[in-house]
């Protein structure tokens, strides 16, 4: 029992670093991306390669993996500086459709379909962690951190600029605002932190393939993000705790077809979502008028 | 007064097509608008505009709706590329720059649907212009960020914000609004501001507190470019004014001389 709820945590902690570099975006430069999946696969991918043929140092392997992260995503800037709105989401699925193609077929790097298996227990300074409650420390130190480091990122100027060109392009350009670098950096940064979470993701299965960085993980964080409530901090760690405890609470609920459960829980997820739209658009937390901040 | 010298000094060079020479009204042209075309798909929207603006004065752009007069301004800023014809910014070319580099230059706009940072607050979207650095960081640290909360105090002093300091735009009242907007380019260290109908829908007081606003600033060596219909503020408080009608610059002159021409009276007061 304390071993599923262990699992439970880390995956909850792993998904609320995906949720909160995400509402990065989403809730602060107006960027909504469908492909940040992509960024948690490659983070996953390359900490797994470095582990397996370099070292499985944690302060190696996951560096090492945001700078892939963080190179790629100029890929995602790209669209995101010339479009907006329901343009740049149709360019940002075509990015994510066209990753898993690659992370299926590039055999070297990614293992193909059938992934990247035996990957090593991540190392502390050179003292390996495998226990479960060690793992969901450092996880949640690393969500902790990420937590920090964007909300820190939102209250400097850096933060003012996001929202500024988020609530009117114009204006900001009008202002003086250099809109490529600073919606540049914003993917970079969001992106890169999602990596740190691939990272952590694979050294904890110690297998990883393309499956768990399709689309349904993109549009499961949006959600997480969107019912959360974007530009708040709590929000998206709220979204993802509710997301990846609704499938186990329902397991729990004997009345159902358990061979049905699959289906059950994308109709309450929809359901949710429909409701929540309806009644409370901002989010469960909400930044918007009404809500409490 | 050394500022109006320092304007004097830079525009000393003679600028193409200003008239430059020997006239003593034609002097320091701060934006030169030469043969300017706007075409949207068939619709001629800007046709043909030469405009200068001088330094230090207040111009104003009047002409039914329609006319084209917001057109002229984002083709100032860069926010719209021009079909034919250039506009030179103390005597350099602002045409295919991007709107940002323009800002920063020296030409500061308000928008006649406002655009505030609605979902920051006041003190927000005044600061956030004072911040050049799109880095992670700004230049010159304590200090400077100490001077920049100083300057947003002042701004909100004058414009009568003080107490809305920490209210989100989108929840401050019509005129509180349209007074941000003119924080936001009052923060600016900028030369000319092009003013988008900012006095339409004001109450009495307000329009006071704003008229006293524009004169303080020009008095400080801002040059203003003012779209307005109020009659007072082309009757009273221009100095030049600039009338266009269907994309076209019908006349460009002193306010008597345009309000007394009665084929223009006729347009303007809509008797066409
Ligand atoms: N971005 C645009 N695309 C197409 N047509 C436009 C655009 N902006 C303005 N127009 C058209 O150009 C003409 C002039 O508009 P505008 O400059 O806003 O007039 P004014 O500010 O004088 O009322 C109008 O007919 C308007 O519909
Ligand atoms: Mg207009």
């Amino acid at each position: 029992m304390t071993a599923y709820i262990l699992n439970l945590l880390v995956l909850i902690s792993v998904y609320a670093i995906l949720s909160t570099t995400l509402n990065f975006i989403i809730g602060y430069a107006g960027i909504f991306s469908l492909a940040h999946a992509v960024f948690f696969g490659i983070g996953g991918y390359t900490a797994a390669l470095v582990a397996m043929n370099v070292t499985p140092e944690f302060f190696v392997a996951v560096p090492v993996a945001m700078g892939a992260a963080a190179v790629t995503s100029l890929l995602l800037a790209l669209p995101a500086l010339r479009v907006r709105g329901e343009y740049f989401v149709a360019a940002s699925l075509g990015l994510q459709v066209l990753a898993v193609t690659l992370f299926s077929e590039w055999k070297s790097f990614t293992g193909g379909i059938g992934g990247v298996i035996g990957i090593p227990a991540v190392e502390l300074f050179g003292y390996p962690v495998y226990k479960p409650w060690q793992f969901l420390l450092m996880s949640l130190i690393c969500l902790a951190t990420i937590i920090v480091i964007t909300r820190t990122l939102v209250h400097t100027s850096f933060g003012r600029s996001l929202k500024a060109l988020r609530d009117s392009e114009s204006a900001a350009l009008a202002s003086g605002k250099n809109i490529t670098v600073i919606k540049t950096l914003s993917v970079v940064l969001s992106s890169s932190l999602a990596a740190a979470a691939g990272a952590l993701y694979a050294f904890y299965m110690s297998f990883i393939n393309v499956e768990s960085f399709m689309l349904d993980t993109s549009v499961l964080v949006m959600a997480m993000v969107i019912i959360g409530g974007t530009a708040t901090i709590l929000g998206p760690l709220l979204g993802a705790a509710l997301l990846m405890l609704i499938p186990s609470a329902l397991t729990y609920l004997s009345f159902l077809p358990q061979t049905e459960i699959g289906s059950i829980q994308q109709m309450v997820y929809g359901m949710a979502m429909v409701l929540l739209m309806i009644f409370r658009p901002g989010g469960i937390v909400s930044s918007h008028p009404g809500g409490s901040k | 007064m050394s500022t109006q010298l320092n304007i004097a000094q830079e525009t000393a060079k003679p600028v193409p097509g200003s008239g430059f020479i020997g006239s003593t009204d034609d002097q320091d042209v701060l934006l030169e608008i030469s043969n300017l075309s706007k075409n949207f798909g068939g619709l001629q929207a800007i046709n043909d505009v030469s405009l200068n603006l001088r330094a230090g004065i207040i111009t104003t752009l009047v002409g039914p709706n329609g006319a084209g007069k917001t057109t002229l301004f984002n083709m100032i800023t860069g926010h719209i590329p021009p079909t034919e014809g250039n506009v030179h910014w103390q005597g350099e070319s602002v045409i295919g720059k991007a709107p940002w580099k323009i800002a920063r230059q020296g030409i500061a706009r308000t928008f006649q649907d406002l655009r505030l940072f609605t979902h920051m607050t006041v003190e927000e979207n005044i600061l956030t212009v004072m911040e050049p650095g799109s880095w992670l960081w700004q230049p010159g640290g304590k200090s400077r960020k100490a001077r920049r909360y100083d300057k947003v105090s002042q701004i909100l002093e004058r414009t009568g914000l003080t107490d809305k300091r920490h209210t989100r735009a989108l929840d401050l009242a019509y005129a509180e609004r349209k007074f941000l907007s003119l924080a936001r380019i009052m923060a600016t260290d900028s030369r000319l501001w092009l003013l988008d109908e900012p006095a339409s829908g004001l109450d009495p007081n307000s329009y006071n507190l704003f008229l006293r606003l524009l004169r303080e600033e020009v008095k400080e060596g801002i040059t203003v470019c003012i779209i307005e219909h109020n009659l007072d503020i082309v009757v009273n408080i221009s100095d030049r004014i600039a009338f266009l009608d269907q994309g076209k610059l019908l006349a460009d002159g002193e306010p008597e001389t345009i309000l007394n021409d009665p084929a223009l009276a006729a347009i303007y007061f809509g008797e066409r």
